[in-house]
């Protein structure tokens, strides 16, 4: 790859390698590049090393060895460059219980350096776009499941990330409800250029809005590509299948 | 529309604003939490006042002065070294545990800024409460003879344990490693600070080791600012305080940045 599609690139992650302090080897040599403004979906069994690589790129784990950029901004070396331009829904839930749910996604618009004002307005386009807003005064452990997951993606798009990490975001959520995130992811990348990376263990969700799909395994990318061209490699008929061949 | 990587002035700004949203949260807590954070505090020093300084200060003489003028200054040392301790390490403690901390650490502040935006709750909080309870003294226990330094000590002693209280609440995994260090280094650390009487009553080995006390120092200098009182030069103490301070603002600083015990 080029030195300017390294800078281009939404996600650079070159040989990374990450152990944890009890000798689990997460990653290992992990190679994984993503193009502005594509739809990737990162597929493989728990364990297999995706929270680590999203908890690298967000910096809430430490330094990996190898490389990893986002627009080209290093992880490590301009970590605050790079923080801004990520938005994170995690895989867990996770959301500060001294703040309503409008309070929520204004504090983390104003952590990422919105003003006041700016942060207010922010909010409420979100509650609004994520049918939050007869919600915005309750606090966090007070909304069903399936609120809290739209929150969190919410609160990940607070600062208009230009790269957006959503991690599992609709594990226990209903169908109808699933259907709509899907609907609102769609218009975020088409119509906002937003770059999304996606983990998910529903092969549907990834078909459904995947351009590209990868399998993750034992820390490893064991292949890429556009969903048919992974199909047609593994065989089957669908990506369920090949995810199952290439499993094995 | 997604916004592009920024300059660094910009960077500067975003993390400006970053700090003070934190900050801003901290103090919040404390605030909304009044009952909790600032009524006990002010209670408990009005009652140590009215007991010792009340009820026993007739019977009681230190250095030719009221009692209760004596150990005002220890009783506002006592309750900032245990408010801004408290609030720190409580506040990361909970935001670790339940996990929320991970919205701050993933966001593009600074290291020292996080300490800042932490520190701010606890500062806040043992300031305002030593602020009422000298405020409910004074008309029993007199004016500040050096206003100046009164402020320095109580503003160090502040500082000082507001970062400990950061360092404690990154290190505690449990309730009761974070209790542990309030419980059986702080409070004792204080309790023999010289705040109810003067050291060189104590006797051999106790008044030496009260010099290793650090407490001591910051009881020390608040009451030479309020009473005039002192038993170690008081710039002596202020620069020990401060080189106390610095020296764990830096501690905490590594620590943040190393993302210990809060990063994988």
């Amino acid at each position: 790859m080029s030195d300017l599609e390294h800078q281009s690139a939404a996600l650079w992650a070159e040989d990374v390698e990450k152990f944890y302090g009890d000798g689990t080897h997460a990653l290992r040599g992990f190679s994984l590049h993503i193009p502005a403004g594509g739809f990737f979906g990162l597929l493989g069994p728990n364990g297999s090393g995706k929270s680590t690589l999203i908890g690298m790129i967000s910096g809430l784990v430490r330094a990996p060895a190898g490389c990893i950029s986002v627009f080209g901004c290093d992880v490590v070396a301009q970590a605050p460059h790079a923080r801004l331009q990520v938005g994170v829904a995690p895989q867990d839930v996770h959301l500060d219980r001294f703040l309503t749910t409008r309070e929520v996604l204004e504090y983390h618009g104003r952590y990422f350096g919105l003003a006041r004002l700016e942060a207010s307005r922010r909010a409420d386009e979100l509650l609004e776009a994520f049918d939050l807003t007869a919600k915005a005064n309750t606090k966090p452990n007070r909304l069903s499941g399936g609120m809290r997951r739209r929150l969190l993606i919410a609160r990940a798009l607070v600062h208009r990330p230009r790269l957006l990490i959503l991690d599992e975001p609709t594990a226990g959520v209903d169908l109808k409800l699933r259907r709509e995130l899907w609907a609102y992811l769609r218009t975020l990348h088409q119509e906002h250029d937003t770059t999304v990376l996606l983990t998910t263990h529903y092969l549907e969700e990834a078909e459904e809005l995947c351009e590209r799909v990868g399998f993750i395994r034992g820390g490893q990318l064991i292949a890429q590509g556009a969903i048919s061209e992974l199909v047609e490699r593994y065989g089957g008929d669908d990506l369920e299948d090949a995810y199952t061949e290439a499993m094995r | 529309m997604a916004v592009a990587a920024p300059t660094a002035r910009e960077l500067r700004t975003v993390q400006r604003r970053a700090m003070w949203a934190l900050a801003g949260r901290e103090m919040r807590r404390v605030l909304s939490l009044w009952t909790q954070t600032l009524l006990p505090p002010v209670l408990t020093g009005v009652i140590f006042l009215a007991v010792f300084g009340g009820v026993l200060g007739d019977r009681l003489q230190v250095a030719d002065i009221d009692y209760l003028r004596f150990i005002l200054p220890g009783l506002l040392v006592m309750t900032v070294v245990a408010q801004a301790f408290a609030n720190n390490s409580t506040s990361l403690f909970q935001a670790k545990n339940e996990g929320y901390v991970e919205d701050v650490l993933s966001s593009p502040m600074q290291p020292w800024q996080l300490l800042v935006g932490y520190m701010s709750g606890g500062l806040l909080r043992a300031w305002l409460a030593a602020f009422v309870l000298w405020l409910l003294a004074w008309p029993f226990a007199g004016g500040i003879e050096h206003p100046a330094v009164t402020v320095a000590a109580l503003g160090l002693c502040g500082l000082i344990f507001a970062a400990l209280g950061v360092i404690t609440g990154m290190w505690a995994d449990t309730f009761d490693q974070h209790s542990f260090i309030a419980n059986v280094l702080i409070t004792p650390l204080a309790m023999v600070a010289g705040v109810f009487y003067s050291v060189d009553r104590l006797p051999q080995p106790w008044e030496t080791l009260t010099y290793f006390d650090p407490i001591f120092y910051l009881v020390d200098a608040t009451r030479y600012g309020y009473t005039g009182l002192q038993d170690t030069p008081t710039w002596a103490a202020l620069t020990v305080a401060a080189l106390v301070a610095a020296g764990v603002f830096a501690l905490a600083v590594t620590l943040l940045r190393r993302g210990w015990r809060l990063k994988a």
